[in-house]
């Protein structure tokens, strides 16, 4: 028998081997749990453990990469956002910035203003003129003062349709008729220049030896000459050298002409004055409204014409506080 | 072909199998890299290479779900087998001839592994092997002849160019 299935198996090697692996197979199967999970612990540890290590780490590799190149593109895109945002932030604390002015201004000054953009700064090394995208169409007119936030600009030079030159205190010919706020000694600022292209510092002239004026003093306009109305900042005493006669007085100046962004014409003063919550309702609806740069607040009133307009003008000649020599004191600082 | 480079494709089998197979599924259906290699080991070795090949891969397999230690084994050896026996009497150069053994192969595989994973719900057997059983078949038997075609463009002798071992 035994040798009749000896000879089986070397005649009908595949069926032999069949047999054997089929007979070794049901065995295993029939093997109890604990003894299968050791048998397969034992297979699987050595052979498959590391391969399928290998394949997730190559897996895991793979996602790595896949998520590294979509959080580089999430981290472009945050960067945008985040510099569209910055930006967004600075306009808002300048539009804040300018409402506040606004509101402050118009309640102590009673001026109708009107707001405009800087689009361009014509000159070469000392800034020359200073373009702003607010012209005849608007109501603006040659010599009416032009203010920032932070003090005195200068005065509208040249007018277009659309556009107005501003002369800045920074040109050769400016001078403003000013005050020193605190002790009410009057002088004239103007530009002092070391040769045709080289601005040194800007000093008040006119003033008496042993006036009553100190390093830190604020110096306002007085209105005087009729072009700038009273009580505009100009900027505070920097210097203060005694001379024989006069005082050599430095001045440094409130605005920042390079950087100024945003700047108001004070188009005359205004005639009926709204109550404080009227005005802040039409500016935060002006600028809610506006576009950046496209600022209606206090616009003239469309109803009136451009003469009537110039006619509230400060260098009208007609009724400005200045002409009339006044030495009343400003509206408050600001 | 020698027995050192079948074996080393027994060793790319359980590994593509173990790892690679489950990314590409498609539509549930996964190939079966150790059948194709078995058909392939009956193809061009005959003898014992596929049972024992298959034997030993699919004990490998089977190390993964101990419950069911020696059923892979078990279906490949027979698969190994009855593949050396049908390639007798066939045309083995021809590729669709190939093609019907690696999708019948698969589905032997499949039918003898999930008849006893399944003994208790044979309605579930059923419904796998129309959906993912014929699918899988046809997968593996499309995905032989891709690499056999590849092997023979490569003129990889010791693949294509059969001994008997």
């Amino acid at each position: 028998m035994v040798s009749l299935l000896a000879r089986f198996l070397r005649e009908n090697r595949e069926l032999s081997a069949l047999i054997i692996c089929a007979l070794i197979s049901l065995t295993l199967l029939a093997l109890p749990s604990s003894v299968k999970n050791a048998v397969s612990f034992v297979i699987s540890t050595p052979i498959l453990g590391p391969v399928k290590r290998a394949a997730s780490g190559a897996v895991e590799l793979v996602r790595v990469r896949r998520e590294n190149a979509v959080l580089r593109q999430l981290t472009v895109r945050l960067m945008e956002e985040r510099s569209s945002l910055l930006a967004s932030r600075h306009e808002n604390e300048r539009l804040r910035e300018l409402t506040g002015f606004l509101i402050a201004f118009e309640e102590e000054e009673r001026f109708e203003m009107l707001p405009a953009s800087v689009v361009g700064m014509p000159g070469g090394r000392v800034l020359e003129g200073i373009e702003i995208d607010r012209g005849l169409e608007h109501g603006v007119a040659v010599g009416m003062p032009v203010i920032a936030p932070e003090g005195l600009i200068g005065k509208i030079s040249r007018t277009y349709p659309g556009r107005a030159l501003i002369e800045p205190l920074t040109s050769a010919a400016s001078a403003v008729a000013v005050t020193v706020e605190r002790s009410r000694i009057r002088g004239i600022v103007r530009p002092r220049y070391r040769s045709a292209s080289e601005l040194v510092s800007w000093e008040m002239d006119y003033v008496a030896a042993r006036s009553d004026i100190r390093t830190g003093d604020q110096i306002v306009t007085s209105g005087l000459g009729g072009v700038y109305p009273p009580g505009l900042v100009v900027g505070r005493v920097s210097n203060v050298t005694e001379g024989p006669l006069t005082m050599a007085i430095a001045v440094e100046l409130a605005a920042e002409f390079a950087t100024t962004e945003q700047v108001f014409v004070v188009t005359g003063r205004a005639e009926t004055q709204p109550g404080r919550g009227d005005r802040l309702a039409e500016i935060a609806r002006s600028i809610l409204a506006s576009e950046p740069g496209e600022l209606s607040i206090g616009q003239p009133q469309a109803s009136g014409s451009d003469s009537e307009r110039s006619g509230t003008a400060p260098d009208d000649g007609e009724s400005e506080p200045g002409e009339t020599g006044d030495a009343s004191p400003p509206g408050g600082t600001r | 072909m020698r027995p050192a480079p079948y074996v080393t494709l027994c060793a790319a089998a359980v590994i593509l199998d173990a790892t690679l197979t489950p990314h590409i599924e498609i539509l549930g259906a996964r190939p079966d890299f150790a059948v194709l290699v078995v058909v392939y080991g009956a193809l061009l070795l005959g003898g014992r290479a596929p049972i024992i090949s298959g034997f030993t891969m699919g004990l490998i397999a089977d190390s993964e779900l101990p419950e069911y230690l020696g059923l892979n084994a078990l279906a490949l050896a027979i698969t190994g087998y009855l593949a050396s026996r049908i390639l007798d009497h066939l045309v083995k150069a021809n590729i669709f001839v190939q093609c019907t053994v690696i999708a019948g192969a698969t589905l032997l595989r499949d039918v003898i592994y999930y008849v006893v994973y399944y003994r208790n719900h044979l309605e579930l057997f059923g419904r796998f092997l129309v959906h993912q059983g014929l699918l899988g078949a046809v997968y593996t038997a499309v995905l032989g002849a891709l690499i056999y075609a590849l092997a023979r463009a490569l003129n990889w002798k010791g693949v294509t160019s059969g001994s008997h071992w």
